[in-house]
């Protein structure tokens, strides 16, 4: 039985996704930086197999990630709850209408981790499930390592569908 | 120099580049005959076009791209000219269709239009080189230059304001992007 105060979401180490990342078939990282995946986008920017993009906003990560698809290379987005919410047109457009496989990484910045989202005073936090429920975009929690196995569920979830998936990071990666 | 002047030149010249084009710059296209093979339109994404460009651009680096922008639509994702100037492709040509309108909804004039330049916007975001173009005899002449500099290059093309009569070709982007993969193989896959 959990404690009240005890977190609910736990810090998965940057390296394991990293390790899950590379198990996929994956060209691109393109990100918007986010502090809840400081450590992952430290580890992917260093790292060589994958080529890693910084853009200005996250409607040109949704263009460019169409991009990359049509011209034959996947990418995975890393963004943050709030860049989710400022790129919702490209995702109607691109990712849903236009059906391009987008799978994204997106960080709960102004999380409380010892609460669910859903009990978040942080609007930020708290919509961002109902806000992809409501948009038809799958989505999958990486609140602890136990939630490692959902990064390869999105990716091919977003595949099969060709549309947009969301792993939503509940905490700071490690 | 008139939109359709701009278009059969590009066409002209185009070669075998993949092409992006956005708002009313995709009806001419199509109907140009260009947007059969290798071509995507920007639909339903205003702003967007140069973002996607970029993509394929990246991940077709031995192919040139060619994008057909529209003055309102580089406004709604200007910092793309500093994303596009990071990564840096070389294959990337960014004509900007410039007539200080926004044609699509009825031809309201663009915020500041005449206080800002692109081309000075580009080079200040990082792009190598940038080119203003105002007569279509002008394009002709410039377009086999312009193609053989390293990229990214944008080119800033003067078009005249037409009858409002906005047109959209109406193909589905899901088509494009799946028949554009079915064509374009990375380098090394």
């Amino acid at each position: 039985m959990q404690t009240k105060g005890e977190p609910v979401a736990h810090s998965v180490p940057a390296q394991a996704v990293v390790d899950e990342i590379l198990r996929l078939n994956v060209d691109y990282i393109v990100n918007v930086p986010d502090s809840i995946q400081r450590t992952l986008l430290e580890l992917l920017s260093r790292q060589e197999k994958l080529k890693y993009l910084t853009v200005c906003t996250e409607d040109e990560a949704m263009g460019i990630n169409a991009g990359l698809y049509a011209g034959g290379m996947n990418s995975i987005l890393c963004i943050q709850n709030n860049g989710l919410f400022a790129c919702l047109n490209t995702i109607k457009a691109i990712a849903l209408d236009a059906r391009v496989p987008t799978p994204m990484f997106v960080g709960q910045f102004g999380r409380d981790v010892t609460k669910p989202p859903s009990e978040s005073r942080n609007r930020a936090v708290r919509m961002l499930g109902p806000t992809l429920d409501t948009w038809g975009v799958p989505h999958y929690p990486l609140e602890g390592p136990r939630d490692l196995c959902n990064i390869a569920k999105a990716f091919e979830r977003a595949h099969q569908d060709k549309g947009p998936s969301v792993v939503i990071i509940g905490a700071r990666t490690s | 120099m008139l939109r359709k002047e701009a278009i059969e030149a590009l066409a002209a010249a185009r070669s075998d580049a993949i092409s992006v084009a956005t708002m009313q710059s995709s009806s001419p296209w199509h109907e140009a005959g260009q947007a059969e093979k290798d071509h995507l339109d920007a639909a339903r994404c205003m702003g967007s076009a140069s973002s996607l460009g970029l993509g394929l651009a990246l991940a077709n680096p031995g192919r040139k791209v060619m994008v057909l922008d529209g003055d309102g639509s580089l406004l709604m994702q200007l910092g793309s000219l500093v994303t596009v100037a990071h990564a840096s492709p070389k294959n990337f040509y960014h004509f900007i269709f410039g007539n200080g309108v926004h044609e699509s909804t009825g031809n309201q004039p663009l915020p500041g239009w005449g206080k800002f330049d692109f081309c000075s916007l580009a080079l200040a975001a990082g792009y190598p080189d940038a080119v203003r173009i105002e007569t279509k005899e002008q394009l002709k002449k410039e377009l086999p230059r312009i193609f053989n500099i390293a990229g990214p290059v944008l080119i800033s093309l003067a078009i005249d304001i037409e009858e409002w009569r906005p047109q959209f070709p109406g193909v589905p982007m899901s088509s494009q992007i799946q028949a554009l993969r079915k064509t374009l193989v990375p380098p090394y896959k």
